[in-house]
């Protein structure tokens, strides 16, 4: 299929000249005539019940314009996943229990933010503390106290996956071999700490700006817990400075600046600090990994059991998709006869975990792909050679789960075999010097509506103007990742016309058409782009006839939309300027504006995604074996996300997955001591920095996605999965040192060396 | 976080700084490239309502090298700025090496070498090598001026023997002997741009009958002050170096060090990763002395 140029090209943002340059408007830098500032006070003790709140004194001071505690709200329960009631498990502020250090208590506004703290501090709260419960195995141990009382033995929610005969597999298996992983929390760092500001509108409405992935779900959930019916919440987004699933939910400084502003009647902005956000904020789960595997002795996977304990944090968050989704990251890739899973999510005494780029498969695929470069050192079988054997093909189906409609994994595996000279540099023996494979699969969006939402998943509107422009208004959310200039070029691409020629309006819930359910699950090129393709054909519709009436074709003419013209393919002499078709129709329709509504919303799409990316990944490293210290020396990628809808944007998600996978892998560590987070500071929460990142080398497998728009699929987030894996195989062929326990350190390095005492 | 506030003086020479800190003795702080107190300011770790700049106080941030005096750096000498100084990187490469891989860009940019000893964290990067150079540093009140030796000045974690109404007004640091060689040495084990978690420098020269004389080691990050290691020191002092006693002074440095655990590091990793920093430190010494190369 031949797609129009501009799919493909590598166009810069559109935004990003405001960007650099300053002038683009985050939350944070709205101020508002008479605009309040808020704080909010947070709970210091881990568990505990709260016996008593005092506000008196922070209510008497100066500037303060108003105090909130639970007890004033409607004390609505909350959580994304309106699909299961019973998950909801967040109160916008705590009423009778705090369930980590740094749950939210109660909220000040007053005249400057010195005068909200020096409230917050004044607030008294007596508790009366209970047993923290710091990891999942003295959380689930018997007798540990219930973190929420619903639960049962602070199991949140478990998940189960099994198909084929378990076994039967294990039983004919030559080698089967069980290991146990520990993967950590990391922060999302996102550059843009959270900012918040609502504003009263007439008739008790009440608008907020916010940094947020998903303003549909914010919409929703602020309107039940303020009791105000859904449209009278309006949600904007700006611009926002990233978000990696760290912004993917209502948030309680969002519920106080909303509620407060209705309750003073003047505006109120919460912004969190980068401590608040690295102390308090949400993270990627860590989780303990119990995987089995079976082989033939010639490599064949026979049968796996995945066992999987999520340490929750204090509250479900989006846990239960992290749950659902790491099973079936369990068992992508390959081609596993019969398969097992269970998954519970524990509740503890921490902040909670999110979602976080990845979603379940960064932790899943560490302990998938080092267990299969485990398997081949053990078999004697090269470790891409093994992948081959059992790889994933077009057309593969997951027994009641998905069908995987397009997969580049074999090309992916050649190609990064080929470019990274693997076969020359694994026999390489230098001291020090390794080199490892890891591989990743993803969605490109998810299926499972566990937001009960009653709309489209993805929708679009398309205006077209006789000056030749259009205007495409849209919920989906750009947080960084470029969709505002993916969804305009495939605009452009229907239309025919140049990217610079059309408006774009996105995530404000009081204009764009409804729904979409933001940015998460790598989901906006697929279902947003599909909506626009919609909305754009339905466009085509109302101007083609305009052109067969005109020039009166023969009903065989097919007509083209290109180069600003609309025209007869076979001739092209035949048509007009886009503008000039846009005007005659409007004639046509006695001055009614062309305007069309799209929409997407996968159906008999399995439990899972519509479509699934497909990588491998080689990394070399360097290693120290007297310090420990790992340098990672080159990164190589092949991955199929499809067709790619912009080049230089793609590039950019996979720069960023290896930074961030390499973080995950090397240096990203929350240090705490009961339930407290120590290192608060980017000086001691380390990310990785541009000195750290290595050169990297990638190619993209050529593919072609039927479900995609265009044919594209996910690039988002799938990448930021093989890094790790690739990284511990690296230091393993380097040192003999296996890691099993991210992140890999230097000390860790040297105790597997035999020359450090633990 | 909430902003402090403050006013910030600029006087244009060394006596008016001194007035003005003590017309404002009360609640006062020095602000030179202020990559230590900003912060500590705005995190609440400090607090004053006058800050006393010494950005333009006159000649403050010189550099000076002179083969019978040695080196002076004014207090206003910019971390960038001894990085690529010539007759630093020349006579005094450990320091130059310490100046060129500390930090970030930004911050060496804006950071003073004299800031870093005054904040006298157990880290500070240019601290270990000014130490195995023997480097002093010259103290000046209204009352007068006087010369501490850098190992008498560091007194604990963010505590030195200044004064409140006191200035670090240079250092100083002498001549090295021909035939001598230096080294420092940082390690995080974390990321390219970080806090040292450990920091060795060492310093040696080699007499006509190829002994090794003048030996110093000091280290960073592995107790509440920079701190020198007299046994390793002792052990070299004299000698003929052998690979074997080389490796005898990196074990004697392990001894020298007090480490803690923090979010950095084990107090483990950092004990052994001093023995492994001190020999390399050694072997590097060594051979740059032999190589003639200063
Ligand atoms: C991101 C970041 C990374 C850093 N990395 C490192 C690193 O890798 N290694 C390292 O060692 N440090 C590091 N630092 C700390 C800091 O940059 C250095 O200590 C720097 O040298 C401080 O110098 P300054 O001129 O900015 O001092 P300032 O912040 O201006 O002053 C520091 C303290 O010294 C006092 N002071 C300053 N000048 C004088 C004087 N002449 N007389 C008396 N008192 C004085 C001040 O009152 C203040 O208390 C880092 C800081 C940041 C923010």
């Amino acid at each position: 299929m031949k797609n129009p140029a501009i799919i493909g090209a590598s166009i810069p943002r559109l935004d990003a000249r405001q960007k650099v340059t300053g002038q683009a408007l985050y939350t944070d830098d709205l101020t508002m005539p008479g605009m309040l500032h808020g704080a909010i006070l947070r709970s210091p003790l881990p568990h505990a019940r709260i016996k008593r709140i005092d506000v008196s004194k922070a209510k008497a001071l100066a500037g303060v314009k108003d105090v909130i505690t639970g007890q004033d709200t409607p004390q609505v329960k909350f959580g994304n996943w309106r699909l299961v009631p019973q998950s909801q498990d967040e109160l916008p502020l705590a009423v009778d229990k705090v369930r980590f250090i740094g749950d939210e208590v109660a909220a000040v506004a007053a005249l400057d933010k010195e005068t909200a703290l020096r409230a917050v501090a004044l607030i008294e709260v007596e508790y009366e503390e209970l047993p923290g419960y710091f990891n999942v195995e003295d959380a689930t141990a018997e007798g540990a106290g219930l973190i929420h009382a619903e639960s049962e033995g602070n199991v949140s929610l478990a998940r189960k996956i099994k198909y084929g005969d378990l076994e039967a597999g294990f039983a004919q298996a030559d080698y089967v071999r069980e290991d146990t992983f520990r993967v950590h929390a990391v922060s999302h760092a996102y550059l843009e700490p959270c900012s918040s500001l609502a504003a009263p509108d007439e008739g008790g409405r009440v608008t907020l700006w916010t940094s947020t992935q998903v303003p549909y779900i914010v919409q929703c959930l602020l309107a039940s817990t303020l009791g105000l019916p859904e449209n009278h919440v309006r949600v904007i987004k700006l611009n926002t400075g990233g978000g990696f699933g760290g912004k993917m939910e209502l948030r309680k400084w969002e519920f106080c600046a909303a509620f407060m502003a209705l309750r003073t009647g003047r505006p109120v902005k919460f912004t969190l600090s980068r401590a608040d956000e690295l102390a308090f904020g949400r993270r990627r789960h860590g989780m303990t990994i119990r995987s089995k595997v079976g082989f033939s002795k010639n490599g064949l996977l026979l049968a796996k059991d995945f066992d999987v304990l999520l340490d929750g944090g204090a509250y479900n968050s989006m846990g239960p998709t992290a749950t659902f989704l790491c099973g079936n990251f369990g068992a992508m890739l390959y081609r596993y006869p019969a398969y097992r899973y269970l998954g519970r999510h524990v509740y503890t005494n921490k902040p909670p975990a999110g979602a976080m780029r990845g979603f379940g498969a960064p932790q899943a695929l560490f302990a998938a792909e080092t267990q299969m470069n485990m398997a081949a050192h053990d078999l004697g079988i090269d470790p891409i050679d093994l992948r081959l054997m059992n790889a994933m093909e077009t057309g593969d189906e997951i027994p009641e789960v998905a069908t995987i409609s397009s997969c580049g994994f074999k090309e992916s595996l050649v190609k990064v075999r080929e470019m990274s000279g693997w076969d020359v540099k694994r026999q390489e023996k230098r001291p020090g010097y390794g080199i490892g494979v890891g591989c990743y699969s993803f969605i490109s969006g998810g299926v499972f509506n566990w937001f009960n939402t009653k709309y489209n998943f993805a929708s679009a509107e398309v205006r077209v103007f006789e000056d030749g422009t259009a205007h495409l208004l849209t919920m989906a959310t750009d947080i960084g990742q470029g969709s505002d200039t993916v969804l305009r070029q495939i605009l452009a691409a229907e239309l025919g016309i140049g990217v610079e020629k059309i408006r774009l309006t996105a995530s404000d819930t009081a204009i764009t058409p409804k729904a979409d359910l933001g940015t998460w699950g790598s989901r906006v090129t697929l279902m947003a782009g599909n909506a626009v393709r919609q909305a754009a054909q339905k466009i085509k519709e109302m101007l083609i006839p305009v052109v067969f009436g005109h020039f009166d074709l023969n009903q065989i003419h097919d007509i083209a939309f290109e180069g600003d013209r609309v025209f007869s393919k076979a001739r092209p002499d035949k048509g007009f300027g886009f503008g000039e078709c846009v005007y005659k129709a409007l004639k046509g329709r006695r001055g009614e504006p062309l305007t069309a509504f799209g929409a997407y919303t996968p159906r008999n799409k399995g439990l899972v995604s519509p479509a699934f990316s497909f990588g491998a990944q080689v990394a070399e490293v360097e290693v120290d074996r007297q310090t420990g210290l790992i340098q990672v020396k080159k990164m190589y990628t092949a991955h199929d996300c499809g067709v790619p809808i912009n080049k230089m944007a793609v590039e950019g998600q996979l720069e960023g997955s290896i930074h961030m996978g390499l973080g995950y892998a090397l240096m990203e560590d929350f240090v705490m001591k009961d339930g407290r987070t120590l290192n608060t500071t980017f000086l001691d929460y380390k990310i990785a920095t541009a000195l750290d990142m290595p050169p990297s080398e990638s190619v993209e497998i050529d593919t072609y996605e039927p479900e995609g728009p265009f044919g594209a699929k996910e690039a988002g987030e799938g990448l930021v999965s093989p890094t790790a894996p690739a990284i511990a195989e690296a230091v393993f062929h380097a040192t003999g040192y296996r890691c099993a326990d991210l992140p890999i350190t230097p000390p860790k390095v040297l105790q597997g060396l035999g020359r450090l005492k633990a | 976080m909430a902003t402090p506030h403050f006013t910030v003086h600029q006087p244009a020479t060394l006596e008016e700084a001194l007035d003005l800190l003590g017309r404002h003795r009360a609640s006062v702080k020095l602000l030179a490239g202020g990559t230590d107190l900003i912060m500590k300011l705005r995190a609440g770790a400090t607090s004053a309502d006058h800050l006393v700049s010494l950005n333009r106080v006159g000649g403050l941030n010189r550099i000076n090298y002179q083969d019978e005096d040695g080196l002076v750096l004014g207090a206003g000498a910019r971390i960038s700025d001894v990085a690529a100084h010539p007759e630093v990187r020349k006579h005094y490469p450990a320091l130059a090496h310490a100046c060129s891989v500390m930090a970030t860009t930004q911050i060496r940019n804006m950071g003073t070498v004299a800031g870093n000893l005054a904040n006298a964290a157990p880290s500070a990067d240019t601290a270990a090598p000014l130490l195995a150079y023997r480097g002093s540093v010259v103290l000046v009140e209204r009352g007068g001026r006087r010369q501490v030796k850098l190992e008498e000045f560091f007194k604990g974690p963010g505590l030195t023997v200044l004064e409140p109404m006191e200035i670090l007004e240079a250092i100083r640091v002498p001549v090295p002997p021909n035939r001598a060689g230096s080294c420092y040495l940082r390690l995080s084990a974390r990321s390219q741009v970080d806090i040292a978690a450990v920091g060795v420098a060492g310093f040696l020269a080699l007499d006509l009958d190829g002994c090794m004389m003048g030996v110093r080691l000091a280290l960073a990050s592995v107790a509440p002050t920079p701190v020198r290691c007299p046994e390793a020191e002792a052990l070299l002092e004299g000698q003929r170096p052998d690979p074997q006693l080389l490796a005898r002074a990196a074990v004697a440095c392990v001894r020298a060090a007090r480490p803690i655990d923090d979010v950095r590091a084990t107090a483990n990793y950092r004990r052994a990763m001093v023995q492994v920093l001190a020999g390399r430190v050694l072997q590097k010494s060594l051979a740059m002395a032999q190589g003639g190369a200063q």
